[in-house]
This record gives C-alpha cells, sequence and structure tokens, in this order.
C-alpha cells in the first residue's frame, strides 16, 4: 500500500515570501512533488490553528505552513506570531493523540525557489514514510 | 505675471531601487513617470544581494513587491534597455531625447516562459552573476528577473553575426522574437529629472598586491554575494573554484578607499554581513576581518556587530595588507597596530570593494547639464543646502550616483527629491 | 442568488497545454454546481485573450469567473481588470495558479493534471464563497502638524507652505532652531550654519499658512491617517487649542548623552572640561578662553563619549570634533590640539578630505582606550592606554568632549501617548529600516531628523524632505484616501471584548469601544494581514476575500 500511496499535502504560503518562492521554484523549472496543493494567504499569521486542525480532520497527509524568515516579515512581525501559535498547536495536536510530525512550519524568502524546493521534497519524503493520515481511513 | 505652461511628467533615470521608489512615490500623486533603465530588468544591485544589513532580510522579498507594483502602475512608464541622448530646455519643461535599444522580444507577446534559452548554441559568461556562471545569447540575466522578458545580445548572437539561426524564434510559441526590432529614438517632454543611476564596485585589479584576477579564491564582494544568493550560480553553495567547502576565510575591508580617497561607508557593515553569510552556511569557519577603521554609524550598527563579534570573529587592524598564492592557500602578510610584520593563511579572500561612480556618469552629466565633483559622482549644488539639488534647476541627484551610501539614505534621498518637485513643481 | 460560474483554463502556449491534460480538467470540473462553461484558450492575457473573457461574460452573464493560468503575481490584476471592466466584481474572481506551481514543477503529465483538477476545483470552491467587495473613498485634511521646531521641522514647514495646506508647528522652547542654532559653522563646507538657520526663522514667520506655536507642548493625538485630532497646550499661557490635520511629523531631534555617567572624564568637577554643546556656544560668541579668561594652549578632543553606554555609534561626533580642530585653529593659530579617538567614522564622499585637509602642525590624533582625566595643578591629566596597550598620559589645558546623542525626551513622552514604537537607542522606529525610513507604524505620522537616529544637518534636511515626499504623494488636497479593501472586521455580536486583537496588531487599527465593549477595526489603517483573526478566541474576526469559508472550501478539495 506505501508504495501506492500519494499524500495529500496542504501548502499554507505567504503571499510576500513564500508564495513569490514557491513561484521562483516554478520559473526555474525545478522539481516539486504533486501531493502538495498551495493555498494562498497574505500572511502566515492568517492561519489560525482551527485551519491546521480542520486540514488535518479533512484528511490531510500533512500541512505545510511557510512564511518569511523571522524578521522579514511584511507585516512586522506576522510570522513570529505565525510561530508561536504553532508551537502550542504542536503540542495540543500531540495531547490529542494527533500526530504532530504531519505539521511543518517553515521560512522560505521570495529569492529561495531552490529551498522551496527541497523544504517540500523533504516533507514529502517524511510524510510518505509516516503513510496515510488514520484520520482519512476514519472518515472513509 | 507671467506664467508659463509647466509640464508635469517626470524623467527618472535608473530602475535601482532608489529610482523604482522616486517612480513610485511621484506615480501616487498621479504624476506621468517616464523610468528609464539602461539594463534589461529592474532592481539594480539591491536585487543582487541575497540579504541586506543589518536586519539581514531577503533582499528579494524586499525589492519584489516594489518591482512588481512598479510594472503594474499604469502611471509609470518603464523604458528598459533606455539611455538619455540628450536634454534641452529648462525646469519644467524639458525635452528628452532617448536611445532605446531593440530588445528583439516583443514584450507584449513574450510569458516570459525561457523556452527560448535552451535551443540557443551560443554559451557566454553571465555577467550578472559575476560571470561565475553561464548565459546565452538571449537571456534573462537570473531566473525572477523582472520584467521577465529575455533580450537578444546582439554582439554575439549568430543571426546578428551573418549567420542564418533561428533556434529561438523557432522555439518560441508565441512569436515573441522579433530580429526586425529597430532602436528606436524617443522624445519626452518633462518637467523635471530625478537621476538615480547609482554606483559600480572598485576595480579590485587596481590594486595588484591583493592578487585579484591571478589568486584563485580571491572573490570580490559581489562575486561573493552572487555565490551566497540562494538564486546564484551556485544555488548559494559558498564554493572555493575547486568545488571544496572552504574552511578559513578572510575579509579585506576598505579595498579602494585610498586610491579614491573617501570612505564608502557600508563597507565595513556589508563586511560584518559576509561573515554571517559565511558562518551561516559554514559552521565552525575561520574568519578574520582585516580593517583600518570600523565605519558602523547609526542607531541599529554596532548591535550588529557586536553580534557578529561574538560569533568568534578575528578582527585584525592592519596596514600594508599583501596577499599571495602559497599551494593551494592564499597567505595573507600585513603589518599590526604595533608595526610587526604578521601574516595568516586563509582559503578563501574576500575584498570589499569601494562604491565607484558609473564609468558613464561624466557622460551623463554633460547631456544633464550638470556637474561631477572630484570624485566622479554628480555633484549637489552646495552642501549647505539639500543634497538633492544640483546646479540645474529641475535635476536632481539620489543614491549612489551622488556619492556612496547605504539603502536606507538612498531611500530618504528618494522621498527629499519627490518632495523637492511636488512642492515647487 | 444564482451563480453563474465560467471557468477559463489558460493553455499558455505549450507552457501549460504540454503539460497538462486540459481535456481533462474540463472533464472534471464541468459537471461541478454553479459551473455554467468551461473553455480553454491559447493566452488569456494577451489582448485577444481579455476580449474573449469579456465577451465570454457578457454572452454567459457570468457572476463569478475562474482563470486557472499563470500565478496571481503575474495576472491577477489583469483578469480583476477584465471583471471590471465587463461588469462584475472584481473580487467574485479567483485565478488557480496551474503554471509556476504545477506546470513548470511536476514531470508527470498524469500527476501534473490531477493536481491541475485540484487546483481548479479549489478555486471553484472558494469563488463560491466569495463576496463583492467595493473601494471605499475617505475624506482628508490636508493639514499636518510638525512637532519640533528644529532643522528638521523648519526645513519641513518650509517645504510642505508651497502646497495650499495649513501647517502647525510646535516647539517646546521660546524659540525655534533647535540645537544648530548653537553652531557657527557646519561641517565639511563650513559654511555659516547658525546665521543660516536664523535666516530660515526669520522666512518661516513670515509665511500666513504655518502657525507656529512656541513654548507648547503637544497633549493629544487622536484619530487616524487624513483625520487626526490634535491638542497642543501653551505652557505659559496654559490654554489649550485643538485642530484637525492629516498627518503629524515628529522632528523632536536629539539631545547630548548626561556626561554625568561617565565619571571618569571630569565633567562638572574640574573646570575647563566642556561638552561639545558648550564648546559650540563659547566658539559662536568669539571667547575661546579658559575659566580664568587665559587663552588656551593646548585642548584635547575625546572622541565617542557615552558611545559604550549607549550601544552605537553617533555617526557625527567624529567629523564634528575634527570640526572643532578647524574652529581652535582658525582663533588661536598656535595651539595644541589632541584628537584622542577609537575608530574614525567618516562616511561619505567628502569627509575623508575634510579629515586630511585638518591634518597639521600641532594636531595629533591618537587612537586611545580607557581615558581618564585627572587635575593636574590648573591644567588637566589624561591618562589612557594607546593602540599597543602601553599606558601613557598627556597634559592639556583644556578637554572637550564630544558625547553621543540620544533621542530628546519628549520622544518618549510622545511614544507613549501616540503608541508609536520606539526601537534602537530608544529613537521612533522608522516602519522598515531600508524602505521606509521616515514613515512609522502608524499611517500618516512620519519621522525626521535626529528623531529618528543620530545624524548630520544634511542627512536630516533630507529626511525632512523626504517627509514632504510622502505627505505631498499621498495627501493631497481635495483628494480622497483610498484604504485597503481586503481588511478585517469584526463582529459586534460575537467579540466578547477581551482586546486580545489590540496588542497583536502591528498598526494600531483595533481599538476598543467603551461604550459597547467590543473591539472595532479601523479601515483606514488595517493592512490585511489577519493575524487578529488567527488571534480571536471568540472568532469574532474574519478578513475579507480571506475568510474561513473560503480557506475552508479551498482547501477540502485541496486534499481530495
Amino acid at each position: 500500500m506505501t508504495e501506492q500511496f500519494e499524500p495529500r499535502i496542504v501548502g499554507f504560503l505567504c503571499n510576500w515570501c513564500s508564495y513569490a518562492g514557491a513561484d521562483l521554484a516554478g520559473t526555474s523549472k525545478l522539481k516539486i512533488p504533486s501531493s502538495l496543493t498551495p493555498i494562498r494567504v497574505m500572511c502566515s499569521s492568517r492561519i489560525d490553528p482551527v485551519l491546521i486542525l480542520t486540514a488535518l480532520l479533512q484528511g490531510a497527509d500533512g500541512v505545510l505552513i511557510a512564511g518569511c524568515h523571522p524578521g522579514d516579515c511584511h507585516y512586522n512581525e506576522g510570522n513570529y506570531y505565525a510561530r508561536r501559535r504553532f508551537a502550542v498547536l504542536k503540542k495540543v495536536v500531540d495531547s490529542l493523540g494527533l500526530e504532530s510530525d504531519r505539521l511543518c512550519l517553515s521560512w522560505v524568502s521570495a529569492s529561495e525557489g531552490q529551498r522551496f524546493a527541497e523544504v517540500v521534497n523533504e516533507f514529502n519524503e517524511k510524510i510518505k514514510k509516516m503513510g496515510q493520515n488514520p484520520m482519512k481511513k476514519k472518515m472513509l | 505675471m507671467n506664467e508659463i505652461q509647466s509640464n508635469l511628467d517626470i524623467l527618472v533615470i535608473g530602475a535601482g531601487i532608489t529610482g523604482i521608489e522616486s517612480s513610485l512615490m511621484l506615480s501616487k500623486s498621479d504624476r506621468k513617470v517616464h523610468l528609464i533603465e539602461k539594463t534589461s530588468y529592474t532592481g539594480g544591485m539591491a536585487i543582487k544581494f541575497e540579504e541586506v544589513f543589518a536586519n539581514m532580510e531577503c533582499s528579494t522579498c524586499m525589492v519584489a513587491p516594489l518591482q512588481q507594483e512598479l510594472l503594474q502602475n499604469k502611471n509609470i512608464n518603464l523604458l528598459t534597455l533606455a539611455e538619455v541622448e540628450d536634454v534641452e530646455g529648462c525646469f519644467g519643461n524639458f525635452t528628452v531625447k532617448i536611445h532605446k535599444k531593440a530588445r528583439y522580444v516583443d514584450m507584449k507577446n513574450c510569458i516570459g516562459c525561457n523556452a527560448c534559452f535552451e535551443p540557443c548554441p551560443v554559451h557566454l559568461k553571465n555577467e550578472f552573476e559575476e560571470c561565475l556562471s553561464e548565459r546565452k545569447a538571449i537571456y534573462t540575466p537570473f531566473a525572477g528577473a523582472l520584467p521577465n522578458a529575455p533580450m537578444i545580445d546582439t554582439k554575439h548572437c549568430l543571426r546578428f553575426n551573418g549567420k542564418d539561426c533561428r533556434a529561438c524564434q523557432e522555439a518560441c510559441m508565441f512569436e515573441a522574437i522579433d530580429f526586425n526590432q529597430k532602436d528606436e529614438h524617443i522624445q519626452l517632454t518633462i518637467g523635471a529629472i530625478i537621476v538615480a543611476t547609482g554606483y559600480t564596485p572598485f576595480d579590485c585589479r587596481e590594486i595588484p598586491q591583493y592578487g585579484y584576477g591571478k589568486i584563485n579564491n580571491v572573490f570580490t564582494a559581489f562575486e561573493f554575494e552572487r555565490l551566497y544568493a540562494s538564486n546564484g550560480p551556485t544555488d548559494g553553495k559558498i564554493l572555493l573554484k575547486n568545488g571544496k567547502i572552504p574552511k578559513s576565510a578572510a575579509i579585506i575591508h576598505c579595498v579602494g578607499r585610498d586610491n579614491k580617497g573617501y570612505c564608502s561607508s557600508v563597507c565595513c557593515m556589508y563586511s560584518l554581513k559576509f561573515n554571517h553569510y559565511l558562518t551561516s552556511k559554514i559552521p565552525g569557519i575561520k574568519i578574520s576581518e582585516f580593517y583600518t577603521d570600523l565605519c558602523i554609524p547609526g542607531k541599529s550598527h554596532q548591535k550588529f556587530y557586536e553580534k557578529i563579534k561574538k560569533m568568534g570573529t578575528m578582527l585584525i587592524r592592519a596596514s600594508d595588507i599583501e596577499i599571495t598564492e602559497q599551494g593551494e592557500e592564499i597567505a595573507i602578510k600585513y603589518i599590526d597596530v604595533g608595526g610587526k610584520k604578521n601574516s595568516i593563511t586563509v582559503d578563501m579572500v574576500i575584498l570589499t570593494s569601494a562604491i565607484v561612480p558609473k564609468d558613464d556618469a561624466e557622460k551623463l552629466a554633460k547631456i544633464l547639464g550638470i556637474t561631477i565633483d572630484e570624485y566622479g559622482f554628480f555633484k549637489e549644488q552646495n552642501q549647505n543646502a539639500s543634497s538633492v539639488v544640483t546646479s540645474k534647476p529641475g535635476v536632481f541627484i539620489v543614491g549612489c550616483s551622488q556619492g556612496p551610501k547605504n539603502i536606507q539614505e538612498s531611500i530618504s534621498q528618494a522621498g527629499a527629491a519627490v518632495g523637492k518637485i511636488l512642492s515647487t513643481h | 442568488m444564482n451563480r453563474k460560474i465560467g471557468v477559463y483554463i489558460c493553455e499558455c502556449g505549450p507552457n501549460i497545454a504540454e503539460k497538462i491534460d486540459i481535456d481533462k480538467v474540463i472533464e472534471a470540473v464541468t459537471s461541478l454546481n454553479d459551473i455554467v462553461t468551461v473553455e480553454r484558450y491559447k493566452l488569456l492575457c494577451s489582448e485577444a485573450g481579455k476580449n474573449y473573457l469579456t465577451e465570454q461574460i457578457k454572452k454567459h452573464s457570468l457572476t463569478h469567473l475562474v482563470v486557472a493560468a499563470c500565478s496571481p503575481r503575474d495576472h491577477q490584476l489583469t483578469f480583476m481588470e477584465v471583471c471590471e471592466n465587463a461588469k462584475i466584481n472584481p473580487y467574485l474572481f479567483q485565478l488557480a495558479n496551474i503554471r509556476e506551481q504545477c506546470a513548470w514543477v511536476t514531470d508527470n503529465k498524469e500527476e501534473a493534471t490531477k493536481k491541475a483538477i485540484r487546483l481548479t476545483k479549489a478555486a471553484i470552491a472558494r469563488v463560491r464563497c466569495h463576496s463583492p467587495l467595493e473601494k471605499k473613498e475617505i475624506e482628508s485634511n490636508p493639514d499636518i502638524l510638525i512637532i519640533g521646531g528644529g532643522i528638521a521641522g523648519i526645513e519641513a514647514s518650509l517645504q510642505l507652505a508651497h502646497s495650499n495646506r495649513k501647517i502647525y508647528l510646535v516647539e517646546k522652547n521660546s524659540f525655534l532652531g533647535g540645537l544648530i542654532k548653537n553652531f557657527e559653522k557646519k561641517y565639511p563646507e563650513m559654511q555659516p550654519c547658525s546665521a543660516s538657520i536664523l535666516q530660515k526663522i526669520e522666512t518661516i514667520k513670515k509665511i500666513s499658512n504655518i502657525k507656529i506655536f512656541t513654548d507648547s507642548e503637544v497633549q493629544e493625538i487622536l484619530g487616524f491617517f487624513g483625520n487626526f485630532e490634535v491638542k497642543v497646550k501653551n505652557k505659559k499661557e496654559k490654554d489649550i487649542e485643538s485642530f484637525n490635520v492629516g498627518a503629524v511629523v515628529f522632528a523632536t531631534g536629539s539631545s547630548l548623552f548626561d556626561i554625568n555617567k561617565n565619571p571618569q572624564y571630569g565633567y562638572g568637577k574640574f573646570d575647563n572640561v566642556l561638552t561639545s554643546l558648550e564648546f559650540e556656544q563659547m566658539n559662536l560668541s568669539k571667547k575661546i578662553v579658559l575659566k580664568n579668561n587665559k587663552t588656551p594652549k593646548s585642548v584635547a578632543i575625546i572622541y565617542c563619549v557615552g558611545r559604550t553606554d549607549k550601544g552605537y555609534c553617533s555617526e557625527i561626533c567624529c567629523m564634528y570634533s575634527i570640526k572643532f580642530v578647524r574652529y581652535l585653529k582658525d582663533n588661536i593659530p598656535d595651539i595644541k590640539i589632541v584628537n584622542f579617538y577609537s575608530d574614525l567614522c567618516i562616511p561619505g564622499k567628502s569627509h575623508q578630505k575634510f579629515y586630511e585637509q585638518t591634518q597639521g602642525e600641532n594636531i595629533d590624533f591618537i587612537r586611545a582606550e580607557n581615558i581618564d582625566i585627572t587635575k593636574k595643578g590648573e591644567q588637566l591629566n589624561i591618562s589612557y592606554d594607546d593602540e599597543t596597550n602601553r599606558k601613557k598620559n598627556c597634559i592639556v589645558d583644556m578637554v572637550i568632549l564630544s558625547p553621543a546623542l540620544e533621542p530628546s525626551v519628549d520622544a518618549a513622552k510622545l511614544a507613549e501617548f501616540t503608541g508609536v514604537p520606539l526601537g534602537d537607542g530608544d529613537f521612533f522606529a522608522e516602519e522598515h529600516e531600508k524602505l521606509n525610513p521616515v514613515s512609522t507604524s502608524t499611517q500618516g505620522v512620519f519621522i525626521a531628523g535626529c528623531a529618528q537616529g543620530p545624524k548630520s544637518i544634511s542627512d536630516t534636511i533630507i529626511q525632512a524632505e523626504a517627509v514632504t515626499g510622502k505627505i505631498l504623494s499621498s495627501l493631497i488636497p481635495g483628494k480622497k484616501i483610498e484604504p485597503e479593501v481586503k481588511v478585517s472586521q469584526i463582529s459586534e455580536s460575537f467579540c466578547i471584548g477581551c482586546k486580545t486583537c489590540l496588542d497583536i496588531c502591528s498598526y494600531g487599527a483595533i481599538t476598543f469601544d467603551e461604550m459597547n465593549k467590543i473591539s472595532v477595526v479601523n479601515e483606514v489603517i488595517c493592512r490585511g494581514c489577519g493575524n487578529c483573526v488567527a488571534a480571536c478566541p471568540s472568532g469574532a474576526i474574519t478578513l475579507k476575500h480571506f475568510t474561513f469559508n473560503q480557506i475552508y472550501e479551498e482547501l477540502k478539495e485541496a486534499v481530495q
């Protein structure tokens, strides 16, 4: 089953840095696993824990949140808030008996097309090893 | 009182960060701006940097939104590959002749897919990447260049050298390649001019004892910037010429200061930034900084210096530096503060070049009817007044074309020139 | 409302067409709810493509538009404009990025096609939840309040006065001109400084649309960009004047580091130890003398006083100390001058020359550390460590200390009641270190000169002019302000008044309505990051165009 397993990863990307970095990966014709479906938001701080949990409950095998590097936020400090919320959420997810390793927070700048590709590939490999989100089976 | 009809349109020369900022500000007050740029892309020097001091913000993230806003702005007429040929008239009523070179790529049709690069048979050094990588005769200087449309280098394109090659044209699905495009001579009537032509780095070959150009692994600051750049020739890997990772590096400050007779004001800070670059990519690398006086003015810079110092960099106040090859390594001989001769060996040397005026500054000054100072920068009318005002009313100078300065100061000058124009004109 | 969604897939020449099986995408979305038509087109961003879309919208009476093509960074605005021209609200549009983030990054055509289907379905699901958004226009007041009557405030006033608006210039002292009124000359060109500022003060007094308040303090600034309400109190007459402005400039300048914090320099203890400002005043009065009225034969100038305490280099002290050498040599040609410095900071094109031309007989520059000043008879003894760490000393008649610059005391007060943050060194924090040095995170509040950080007179003038540029390009008489459309909104019924969102907003866009005990977003100030949405514990805040539902619908399709 694992060989056939094609993960579904939701990628919340901030408009200014990470979405631009993902675009650059495209312009540079780098390879990115098709498991990732990007969702553009203005700032990583918009992504509230509920959205991340919803993604897991909807059956996402992995959720990636990518924003500007610390200090680079287009809105001054949104990414710091995102980081703090993410840290708390990971604990909550663990305590609920869910797998917090299915969540990934990363910083990707507008010039880091290469890095974006690496981050997604790495995360994709990790999720592949973890297998399907058990929530998905339950829902089915 | 006689009132002469005055033209409200503005010409901005140079689409670096200072020129872009000037244009955007003017456009917000509903002025029509003609922004002309000598190269095929916008963003100037700042777009070459991976990060900027002191907050180490990603430069592309900082500049790209401005570039995008610029390209979408209906009040701004961006002319790339364009230069000023002639200026006549006076404040409120200038007639400007622009020479716009043919790109041979129709920007209306081109969608920036880059399909034309691959089939081009001509391999050339990429100047944008400080010749550390290759480009073709049809090219954009780097991935992510804006506007995202290539140009043909007619000096090397086979078709422009008597051969019947049309490889790029055949590859283009959008009929964007137009070999018949002609240079244009455009005449504009405008009210005022902002000159934002920027700078060029000091040519390190002028100081033979530093060994640049002769010794492998002696890099200029810009070469090093591109080595570190995540969209650069090594995808951001700091590598020696033999592909190995350096274990030690020396950064030489003030390269060209004695030759030029001024302190370029940014080199100390960007050297410290290089420290950060090196240690973030190569943990444990041994770094020595050779400096004379540390010039880190302003409220935020010393903090950055102290942070870097804590990372273990050796700061060596030195004079009479001489760099020679020693096998695979590089030897740096110097005289220390006590007057003693000393030396160390390193894997890599980075020369932090001074900021010097553009080669064509004098020519442009003549065309504009302004003067240059003893260093070759555009000269302000009077140092006691605003530094953006020249001896010619209606012509303003901003950024490093007026003198060496950092991005913040350049942006302030852009604002000042706009303020001058909007309040008097 | 009956939704009629049209979906258009751009081939982008071979870029999308070769990598994605567009027909399969069409097949996958055609039967979805609300879909009226699904078409492919060779290049939608071309003129022909845009015309085609316009015709299609009219032909099918579409209410919503989905385009699957390139990145929104490329052509979002292009297609929004098409919508506008075809009379659908441009926010009832969604662009699926199937080029940069699908076709160009996926080798396998089957996989790319599947992903393109997900992306297109997600865009359709999202657009169903879109609401039309309208541009707002807000009346604004073009008048300006400038706080601080030093060179920055004066330059800004003079320049803004040209532009048909009223300027209120508030100065706490009884006179204008700030610190530099005391400077006889300005480096490096050594042109008159004090005389020139006095001239400017005369000019400014004659300009009818500049109202000057001396001996006055700003007590309150309420409101937002374009509409601030200000209260100014006259400290002597105790009366308060209120008026409205559209923008505020903080030009509160700097003061000198308190040398009493560094007792090793003997300031206040020994005669003939002066601060740079005291020496400027002495020079201006043309009487450079010792306490006993004799002319000094030797002077030491100590650089970088207070630098270690402050943690930054004040940028101008090296240059003005070198200027002092000129003052001294001009007045007392055979005087001996010793400069004790640490790092010579003389950036910029003409400063090194100024330094070089200031060298000469009886002028020494010594790099020194651990300076300690004691009295030696009528004279002063300076002990120090030289470059090679050797203890040395030197005896002089007079010592001039060049202290660091620090923000004036008013800065902290202003920061407190306006909420404009202070940054490094407690100077006002600029909105962006590089790109917005004269703006603050409060829209419509600008900073100029040493209020922003230590700097020279030339750089101060530049910043004052830059503020003028910012104001003249954003606050235009007769022109309304157009705030961001995609802003946060707080539901009155869900807000529990916990105030969590207030501190989180970087822009101070959220205020608390004490009457109704709820938070309120000021749409003029909000930039639409959505941070408050994620922070709100009661789910009372929505970010327009990035609502929970819109993102939820998008992600439901993303995981299929």
